[in-house]
């Protein structure tokens, strides 16, 4: 029987490491993906082929993974990066993000709704919502103020972390994330009004709104 | 909120030590605070302050329920399973599984 050379068994090692080390750091994150890419892409369809591509070219260039960051942020950029490549939009879409920067992250700090008055603070109206109606909501956002309320709310990245994903300043994702959070309490508010669950300037345990 | 806190809050009592911050500066680091990006001195002087500020409270419990809610929204949206496995042939196509 041939014996294996030496070099051939080391890298066969090598690669059953790099394996095993793959699946137990970045399988994991699978959802996280997938639900990342959903939010970019907003179909089904399109997320799994974006989260299939993200693992193959997440798996191809493992080696330059560097152990210390976060491997769900290194997907999310991977992620990012094909959709914007794939879309053949990468150009046009920095454009956007570059005109939208200048008009909607220069601005006052940005408040929660509670803090401004506009809406009472109760903890209750936002625990009684319904998750469709608040993915809805959610899905209605820019793009540039989803992606940072996801990262951040949802999978827990830091502002650096987000910054590094998205390819913008810390202070572009805090600008959009904090507005990002407002627009969306905002809407919720109005949806809850509209739908007549709640009446203007009232909380959730005032009770429904009365039918006029 | 700590037992302390809540004690604090209670019989409104401040700490001597160090002044206590209004709630004009402590809303306005709000997000920063709950996102856990404060260095540890400011997170403790802010947390002083929501420990203790019967206006400020309700709001900050707004916005954990509203943090909560998006939260809870998100996470039940997870890869169908067939996904994985596709992602696992796919992987395995390319020799590595």
């Amino acid at each position: 029987m041939r014996r294996e050379p030496a070099a051939e068994t080391a890298r066969r090692g090598a690669r059953a490491s790099r394996g095993t080390s793959f699946e137990a750091e970045a399988l994991p994150c699978l959802d996280a993906v997938y639900r990342f890419a959903l939010r970019l892409t907003g179909s089904e369809t399109e997320a799994e082929d974006l989260t299939q591509e993200t693992f193959l070219k997440a798996h191809r260039s493992w080696g330059q993974y560097t152990s210390g960051t976060r491997v769900k942020s290194w997907l999310f950029t991977i992620c990012r990066n094909t959709f914007l490549r794939d879309r053949a939009r990468s150009r046009r879409h920095r454009e956007i993000v570059a005109e939208r920067s200048r008009g909607a992250d220069s601005g006052d700090a940005v408040q929660p709704v509670w803090a401004t008055g506009e809406m009472p603070p109760d903890a209750a109206f936002f625990t009684s919502l319904v998750d469709d109606s608040v993915l809805e909501e959610i899905a209605r956002l820019d793009e540039d103020f989803r992606v940072p309320l996801l990262l951040s709310d949802v999978e827990g990245l830091t502002y650096a972390e987000i910054a590094e994903v998205t390819e913008v300043p810390v202070g572009t994702v805090k600008s959009r994330l904090f507005r990002a959070r407002r627009r969306l309490q905002e809407a919720l508010y109005a949806y809850a009004v509209e739908s007549g669950f709640l009446r203007p300037g009232a909380r959730a345990s005032d009770g429904p709104k009365e039918a006029t | 909120m700590t037992l302390f806190g809540f004690l604090r809050r209670l019989f409104g009592v401040r700490s001597e030590a160090e002044p206590m911050i209004s709630c004009e500066e402590a809303l306005a680091v709000v997000h920063e605070y709950l996102d856990g990006e404060l260095d540890a001195s400011q997170h403790e002087r802010v947390r002083a302050h929501f420990d203790v500020c019967a206006r400020c409270y309700p709001g900050l419990q707004a916005e954990e329920a509203f943090r909560a809610v998006v939260r809870r929204a998100e996470e039940g949206c997870t890869a169908p399973p067939e996904l994985r496995e596709r992602v696992l042939a796919a992987l395995a196509a390319v020799g590595e599984y």
